[in-house]
Formats: structure tokens, sequence, C-alpha cells
């Protein structure tokens, strides 16, 4: 099962995008707007990464969005942009652990 | 506005807090020495632009955090009425952030900015926006909405003319001594600060405003003074391989 599989799998995932820092999409599961999905979380990260630059930082490594019912968890891991959208805001901490266990190469 | 981001800047690991306007303009700002409005204002730019973007896709959004190697943004939305719904709280943070604690010393604080825009009070925002003005400069304005941008000595004002607040641009130049011929200029500033106070600490925006009145005495401060700006402020700097580090870093991607 490949990674974005696994993440897609964790409880109150709705879809799960892999793109790139440039917004390009690379992979998509449950999601049929991928490109749309890849380029905007490739332009925020993008975005946020030139913030936390100019604040000195360090390399962005993630981006969590907490809605009123909903939940977006980025993760940027060198040029690569992983995109999970929760249909629960309380299942950000999971994807949060899975997608760091998954960066430290346990996936 | 002044106490709310007082606040949050008492939690431990809160290096600057602020809030933004619907177009990224700073509202109000607390900040280390090196998180200064300058620096805090080109970053707030930045962030309301990946706000912008982010509500595309998720309308209901309440909390943003970027979690860096080194730190963390915590953006939290001001809800409320259309005026204060367009305002934003953030937070920079090291490492030691508590998460949990900030969530709801954030939320505490969101609610109240709301009730400090919807009040009228934001028109008064900046009162203790660091850092502290230097000697000799003079009350903020009544009217002026950002007066400690004015007086804080790292604000770079571009002069009064057309298209520019004449009573905001003008007075803050008055009061700073320090006059930008655009926003470019002014970003420019601010990255000296930021590069120079690598090497020399907070005594940066000094050294900086001192430069710009020796390269610049009589004229607002334009592109074509950056570089000997550069070559001036790298005089403050003993170590050669740092001065060449902050040569480069200021010269090479402007």
């Amino acid at each position: 099962m490949s990674e974005l599989a696994h993440i897609a799998d964790l409880p109150d995932v709705r879809s799960a995008v892999a793109g790139d820092l440039a917004g390009s999409l690379l992979d998509a599961v449950r999601e049929k707007d991928g490109e749309a999905i890849a380029a905007v979380t490739g332009f925020v990260a993008s975005a946020l990464a030139q913030a936390g630059d100019e604040l000195g930082l360090g390399a962005l490594r993630r981006i969590s969005v907490v809605g009123a019912a909903s939940g977006c968890v980025v993760a940027v891991e060198g040029d690569r942009v992983i995109t999970a959208r929760l249909a629960a805001a309380k299942s950000i901490p999971a994807v949060e652990r899975f997608l760091d266990g998954a960066g430290n190469g346990r996936v | 506005m002044d106490a709310i981001l007082q606040g949050l800047m008492e939690l431990a690991g809160v290096r600057a807090a602020m809030v933004l306007d619907g177009s990224g303009q700073i509202v109000a700002h607390r900040g280390q020495a090196v998180y200064d409005r300058g620096v805090c204002e080109q970053v707030g730019g930045t962030v309301t632009k990946a706000i912008e973007s982010i509500q595309l896709q998720q309308e209901d959004w309440e909390t943003i955090t970027a979690q860096y190697a080194d730190g963390r943004i915590v953006v939290r939305k001001v809800a409320g009425t259309a005026a204060a719904a367009r305002h934003v709280l953030a937070v920079v943070a090291d490492q030691t952030l508590n998460a949990s604690f900030a969530t709801v010393a954030l939320r505490v604080a969101a609610n109240k900015v709301k009730a400090a825009v919807e009040g009228g009070s934001s028109q008064v925002p900046a009162s203790g926006s660091q850092p502290l003005p230097p000697s000799g400069s003079s009350a903020a304005h009544p009217g002026d909405s950002r007066p400690v941008l004015a007086s804080s000595g790292l604000s770079w004002a571009k002069p009064s003319g057309p298209g520019s607040s004449a009573a905001g641009a003008g007075s803050s130049a008055a009061l700073s001594g320090v006059a930008v011929a655009d926003p470019a200029s002014s970003a420019f500033l601010s990255r000296c600060v930021k590069e120079l106070a690598r090497h020399v600490g907070p005594i940066a925006r000094v050294y900086v405003q001192e430069g710009v009145r020796r390269v610049s005495p009589d004229a607002p401060f334009s592109a074509a003074l950056f570089r000997p700006l550069v070559d001036d402020l790298s005089g403050q700097i003993e170590d050669p391989k740092d001065r060449a580090l902050f040569r480069r870093a200021l010269l090479e991607s402007k």
C-alpha cells in the first residue's frame, strides 16, 4: 500500500493528495479535484516557507488547518507536499503523528 | 489591544504577537527585537496570501499552525462582524511553545480583539508596538492608525504624495527621521536590520537608521542606495567572513 493510501485510510481522512511546492499534482486518493488541491497547497506551503525563512524559523515541516467542522494537514518534505483533508478536525493530531512518522521513514 | 498582545507575549516561547487586517497590514504588534514591526509587516503580507488561498478550500478555518524546524507560526481568525472578521491574530513562537496553552490563549485573545475592533479601539492599536521609540520621538497623532510604526525607529515611511496617505506617511517620516521612496525600499531596510542583527544583535536597528541618514541625508531612501547602504553597514561587522555573508545576503538576493 502506498504512503498516500495509508494516509487516506486514517480515521476521518476524506482524501489525500501528493504534490510539490510548484503546485503540480503527483498522486491523489479519493480526491476528484486533486489538481486544484495540489496547486493551492503548493502555493500555501511556498508562502509559509518564505514567511518562516524571513522569521528565521527554519524549514517548514507541517501546516495544520483547524476548521469549525473539518480540518486539513499538509506535510512538507523537501519539495514534496502531502495534503490530507479531514472530515473532523479532532483527528488532526493523529494524522500529524502519522505524517511525522512517514517523514522519519517509518512508513 | 496592547494588553491583549502583551498577554500573549507572556506565554512561554512566544517571540512576537500581532493583529493583521484583511490586507495583511499590521494593526497592532508586540515582538522581541529581531521580530520588529518591519519584519512582521513583510511576513504579515505573505501569511495573508496563504490565508486567502486556504480559504479557497476551507472557508470555515479557525486556526492555522505552520510548524517549522525551529518554531511555529499560529494564526487565529477573529470572528465577528464584517469588520472584525477580516482580522487575524498571529503569533510567532519557538519550539518551547505549549500548543495547548497557545490554543486557549489565542482563542481568548481573539475574542478580546474582536471586542476591541468592534468597539473601535483598533484606531489606536499599536501603543505597545515594539521596539520602544527612540528618544526624542513625539507622541502619536490623533487619528493616525499606525502611531508607533512611526516612532519605532524602524518605520520606513513612504513620503506623502499622490496615492499615499498624506497624514499617516508624512507624520511617520517626521517621527522616525527615515523616509523611503517605495515599498521595496522599505522591505530592503527591514531585511538590512534582520541580516545585520545576526551579526551585531538588536543594535542593528540603530545602525541601519544611522546608515540611511548617512547615505541619503536629504532624499527618501530608494533602490539606487541599496549598495551604498550595505557598504556603509558592512563597516559595523568586524569579522571579514561575517561581513561577506552579510553583503551576499543583501546584494545577491535583491
